[in-house]
């Protein structure tokens, strides 16, 4: 049973790329680089879950040591939250060093979250993050376009492809068979640097694996799978249009300089001056502006505090608010800061809005760019994209609010509501209250909410197959061997 | 086994080589199994261009291509089933052996060798066995030559396409390969060999089409004429 | 001879087409470092107005205590962006142009981030630097990895040994002929930016086009080393690409990875955490020790007596120095270990050109790690200076309406710290001389072989 001509070509094509020593130069080079990253990445995700951990654990200690006090210098002495990071962000760091690390909750504000690697980095983080995820997306498809040049391109050179053609073989055949030979070259690095992948997220682990977890992991690596095999037939189509291996070469290198260096500042420039952001300053402002015109409980004539100060009054049927049977202050309070922290995450939404517009619109040149959605869907299944940020920052603001709220119902029931004079000491309550608060947990969406983010890259993905697949047909019956 | 009916092939205008004549216009010609026919004419006559017609790599502008009855333009893979090929100059991969190289070459034509049949094809072809397991990188064109006719003979093919397929050998592996020629047409293979050599046309052929710009201007059978009558005559025609 | 040689260049359709698109990304990264230094521009105007407001007011809503007043006033201080960072925007869009603080503790304020869009600053900016350091050298790649092989190749080669009369001046002339054409898109582009960006001619421009030179001048020297190997054009692709992935993508990105394991920072989060204590743990403790501890720093304000009441602004601000002074320690190792990364990162660069150019070009902007570590300190100073104001005004229980707000501006930084051109132009230069003495030697084995 003879082999069909597609595996024929597929392993003669294999045997051709390796054959050269050079190849096995590059290869071993990429893979010692791979090492590196992936022992200094496990090194400094090590140390700063450490950190994390510490300081974690010590302002829980810190908070649970406060003795008797009165709730309300509670809220203010505040928790902090720390952005744990996710497994896989051994893998694909994505957005994370430029991603605050730990958040400072207290009542009455909405602190930033602060402490992002690249605000202590020199310049060189700007030149990219050393991960697995760089050497797949960026390199990988480099060393596949340097190889792929030559596919059809050297064939139809020496002459060998007439004889190619005039054995029987048939342009899909050819195409498929070149292409699978080179992905199989392309496998081989991609192979060992998805196990090591594997391994590290395992390590990170400390257990066995969510279904979650699986689930992400297993989903990179078919997107990554799908990539290289984009790349492999990209590569070999290319080759096939030209006369020369060399022009083909530089039709392949300068189509990677633009899709993975030029194209995606290009569009997220565009995408920032199109939707234009608020300075910091204009962002604080307008939420200043809405609360004193909704209620400003720092303005003592402030209309809207007068209006709920009569209405309980007259609701209790007292005429001050010392004869009231709770906390008056407390009261205040929660409504100042229920008033503040619903114009805050309405602001914060429009902002929010805006950087997904900014973001939404560099997603969509994916259609242009495959490699913009690979890194988005790899950045989102790692957990270290825009999405797993937003939700922290709005898991720490709605336990911001929790807590402050918290605070404020333990003043309103259990402090005396009557004028203290002022050398007296503040009112305390029991330190056994503070155990009630419970620890941040930053909880992860899950797979199906990433992919529901993330459809314009996954649809991209589908849009580059099926391109791929109908050129591939179109070059299939278009191309001759002259 | 081959025939062209009313073919002919105009290049886009703009295109390398065209032309306002056709380069091949209107040509008609059959050769049955076992009859070799010699193409002769000036570069550019049109010779190269029916090859690449029969083999499919070019489409016609009207007329038709058929071998075995059956249009190359809407059977290529079939077409080129019957087809064996032999360039002016072979080229195949330099970093595999003569053996390598059959194998691979037959093996996607779809046939399986033993390591001895296909030294006795190369063999056959007349390469001599210490090259076999050398790499084709360093065979001389005439060896290259004979590893592409061992492939055409591993193919088993009906018809066989010949484009100058003697040029830069040497006198006595082109007498080799005439005879290997004569062998295969009696064989019952159909032959068509575009050629400059009157004298190696006139030793193989059956008969001899003389070829001016893109027609088919004289057909003639080499039994009837000598060696020089012919120079005569195509030095006349073209 | 130098003209033809141009012409025969300058025709090739691949030439035109890579001028164009370099020129093409030079003027859209010119609009973008416009574009950023008129957001930089709106923002300040923007701090400006917004604080004479919120003092205005404050000052009305508080008229009666100056320390509750100051609980909320905020002032601002601005590193000033020179007209250059559009040329390098470096790390100023990471780091926030404008601290805004309270004279409450300082640490708990130093490091707060601005508002930003992540993806932004993942992707990065396509500003000029990004064109110079990354597209330049692609360009220099292309014009000239075939330069010499080509000829060989074509077979020219023969008949141009046969003919020049000085071999190695007909090498020079077809290395000159690039240099000049990539020199003269660089001079085209810098020229343009300062009407663009409002540039001023001064040292900085002078040592940032120097930097920018002394770039180009390495990479034309390592195309120049490669050629001298007499590998055919391939091989020289493939060495040179080769080449520009380590210099721009690989050696940095590993460099800056043993940056983080090497100077790992926890001490920035030790810092806020022993801040928060520092200041919180006070509220339970009796106030005449706080108070002690807060004259023991200030004594000039020894004089204020602590009044009886429970709570008091003396003490309050007492409680919150104190978070400041214990974190002081954290703090310092943190400041201490930002310099050395940035000092590290300087030394690594002596030996990487695209780390030296771009580090270079943002020292000169005023955009890197340094301007940031330096606009902290002056945030340091400011802020002192701003407690040293108001201490004795809340202490003394000074009148709100007393204090001319309005005179509370926005002040400005501006970094002055000086330039090196030695250390910006020298590495370069020696460099890209040493690989023109190398090339020169390998070229002069082989020169007059075909």
């Amino acid at each position: 049973m003879p082999l069909s001509p597609f595996r024929l070509i597929a392993r003669h094509q294999w045997h051709t790329l390796l054959r050269e020593r050079a190849v096995w130069l590059l290869l071993g080079l990429v893979l010692l680089v791979a090492a590196y990253a992936a022992a200094a990445g496990w090194t400094t995700y090590r140390q700063q879950q450490a950190t994390q951990v510490h300081y974690q654990q010590q302002a829980r200690r810190d908070w649970l040591s406060n003795p008797d006090k009165h709730p309300h210098r509670m809220a203010h002495y505040g928790h902090f939250a720390f952005r744990p990071r996710a497994p896989l962000s051994l893998f694909d760091g994505g957005m994370d060093r430029f991603l605050g690390n730990a958040i400072f909750l207290e009542a009455h504000r909405q602190n930033p979250v602060n402490f992002s690697e690249a605000g202590f980095s020199t310049g060189l983080l700007r030149f990219g993050d050393l991960s697995l995820a760089l050497l797949l997306q960026v390199l990988l498809p480099l060393l596949l376009f340097f190889l792929g040049a030559g596919t059809v391109a050297a064939d139809r050179e020496n002459g060998t492809l007439r004889l190619l053609l005039t054995q029987g073989v048939s342009w899909p055949q050819l195409l498929l068979g070149k292409a699978a030979g080179l992905l199989a070259v392309g496998l081989l690095l991609g192979v060992p640097l998805l196990a090591l992948t594997g391994g590290l997220w395992l390590a990170a682990q400390g257990g066995a694996p969510s279904l979650d977890e699986v689930l992400r992991f297993g989903l990179l690596t078919l997107f990554y799978g799908l990539y290289l095999a984009l790349c492999c037939g990209v590569a070999v189509l290319v080759s096939a249009a030209s006369r020369t291996a060399r022009t083909a070469l530089v039709g392949l290198i300068g189509g990677w300089l633009l899709l993975t260096m030029v194209l995606p500042r290009a569009a997220q420039a565009l995408g920032s001056y199109v939707y234009a952001l608020p300075s910091k300053t204009a962002f604080q402002t307008a939420i200043q502006a809405d609360i004193s015109r909704q209620g400003d409980s720092h303005n003592p004539d402030d209309p809207h505090y007068q209006a709920l100060r009569d209405s309980v009054l007259r609701a209790h049927g007292v005429a001050t608010t010392d004869q009231l049977p709770f906390n008056y202050g407390g009261y205040v309070m929660a409504e100042g800061e229920k008033i503040s922290a619903g114009i805050y995450t309405r602001h914060y939404r429009r902002l929010l809005d805006t950087f997904r517009q900014q973001n939404q619109f560099a997603r969509s040149v994916a259609f242009l760019d495959p490699y913009l959605a690979l890194k988005n869907l790899s950045m989102a299944l790692a957990g270290t994209d825009f999405l797993a940020y937003t939700r922290f920052q709005q898991q720490a603001e709605a336990y911001r609010y929790a807590l402050a709220q918290q605070m404020n119902q333990l003043q309103i029931e259990h402090i005396p509501n009557r004028k203290r004079p002022p050398t007296e000491k503040d009112h305390t309550i029991d330190r056994a209250y503070w155990q009630r608060v419970p620890e941040f947990r930053y909880q992860a969406p899950t797979v199906q909410q990433v992919l529901r983010a993330e459809w314009v890259s996954v649809a991209a993905f589908g849009f580059w197959g099926l391109l791929l697949l109908g050129l591939g047909r179109r070059a299939a019956t278009r191309l001759t061997a002259l | 086994m081959l025939q062209a009916l009313n073919l002919t092939k105009r290049y886009p205008a703009g295109a390398a080589g065209a032309a306002d004549r056709p380069a091949l216009n209107n040509l008609n010609l059959t050769i049955a199994p076992g009859e070799i026919f010699c193409l002769l004419g000036q570069n550019g006559a049109g010779k190269t261009t029916t090859i690449n017609l029969f083999l499919g790599f070019l489409q016609p502008t009207a007329g038709q291509a058929l071998v075995g009855g059956l249009s190359v333009a809407e059977h290529p893979l079939e077409t080129r089933r019957l087809l064996a090929y032999l360039p002016e100059t072979v080229m195949l991969y330099p970093n595999l052996t003569g053996l390598e190289n059959l194998d691979f070459f037959a093996s996607l034509a779809g046939f399986r060798y033993s390591a001895a049949e296909r030294r006795d094809l190369l063999l056959r072809a007349g390469l001599p066995a210490e090259a076999h397991a050398r790499r084709v990188g360093t065979y001389s064109k005439g060896m290259r030559q004979k590893v592409g006719i061992a492939i055409a003979l591993a193919k088993q093919a009906r018809a066989l396409l010949l484009d100058e397929p003697t040029s830069g050998l040497d006198p006595k592996a082109s007498n080799e390969f005439s005879e290997l020629l004569l062998a295969l047409g009696q064989a019952g293979t159909a032959i068509l060999m575009a050629t400059h050599d009157i004298f190696r046309a006139k030793e193989v052929g059956t008969r001899i089409g003389i070829m001016r710009e893109g027609q088919l201007v004289e057909t003639l059978p080499t039994h009837s004429l000598t060696a020089s009558e012919l120079e005569t005559i195509y030095l006349q025609t073209v | 001879m130098l003209i033809l040689l141009f012409q025969s260049f300058l025709r090739a359709t691949g030439v035109r087409l890579g001028l164009g698109f370099l020129l093409a990304a030079g003027l859209i990264s010119l609009l973008v470092g416009r574009q950023f230094l008129d957001r930089q521009q709106r923002h300040r105007h923007e701090v400006g107005a917004a604080q004479q407001a919120e003092l205005r007011q404050l000052a009305q809503f508080h008229a009666k205590e100056m320390g509750l007043m100051l609980y909320y006033a905020q002032f601002g201080l601005v590193n000033e962006t020179p007209p250059l960072a559009g040329l390098s925007i470096g790390q100023r869009d990471v780091n926030p142009a404008v601290q805004r603080v309270t004279i409450r503790g300082l640490e708990a304020q130093k490091y707060d981030a601005d508002l930003h869009n992540p993806t932004n600053l993942l992707l990065g900016n396509l500003d000029f630097s990004f064109v110079l350091v990354y597209l330049f050298p692609l360009l220099i790649i292309a014009f000239t990895y075939s330069a010499v092989s080509e000829e060989r190749e074509n077979g020219t080669w023969r008949l141009v040994a046969v003919q020049s009369r000085y071999l190695p001046g007909f090498l020079t002339q077809l290395f000159a002929v690039r240099l000049a054409v990539v020199l003269a898109v660089l001079a085209a582009l810098l020229l343009l930016a300062v009407p663009v960006l409002g540039l001023p001619l001064d040292a900085s421009l002078g040592l940032f086009a120097g930097t920018a030179v002394g770039y180009v001048l390495v990479w034309f020297g390592i195309c120049f080393w490669v050629a001298s190997l007499g590998k055919a054009s391939g091989t020289n692709a493939m060495l040179l690409v080769t080449a520009w992935l380590g210099l721009l993508l690989v050696v940095p990105a590993a460099v800056n990875q043993y940056l983080l394991v090497r100077y790992p920072l926890p001490e920035a989060l030790a810092t806020t955490v022993r801040q928060r204590k520092g200041y919180h743990e006070k509220w339970d403790l009796p106030q005449a020790p706080t108070v002690a501890r807060f004259f023991a720093h200030y004594p000039q304000f020894r004089h204020f007596p602590l009044p009886a009441t429970s709570f008091n602004w003396l003490w309050y601000y007492a409680m919150q120095q104190m978070g400041d002074d214990e974190s002081a320690p954290q703090a310092g190792e943190l400041r201490r270990k930002l310099y050395q990364r940035e000092a590290a990162s300087r030394q690594l660069a002596l030996l990487l050109p695209s780390l030296h150019a771009q580090l270079g070009l943002n020292d000169l902007a005023r955009s890197g790690l340094g301007n940031q570590v330096r606009f902290l300190d002056e945030t340091s100073r400011f802020h002192e200076q701003l407690r040293l104001y108001f201490y004795p005004r809340i202490f003394g229980e000074q009148p709100v309406a007393a204090e001319p707000w309005d005179r509370h501006r926005v002040q400005v930084f501006t970094d002055r710290a000086p330039l090196r051109p030695a250390g910006l132009l020298l590495p370069p230069l020696l460099l890209a001389l040493l690989l023109a003495g190398l090339g020169w030697r390998n070229f002069r084995r082989h020169l007059y072989q075909l």
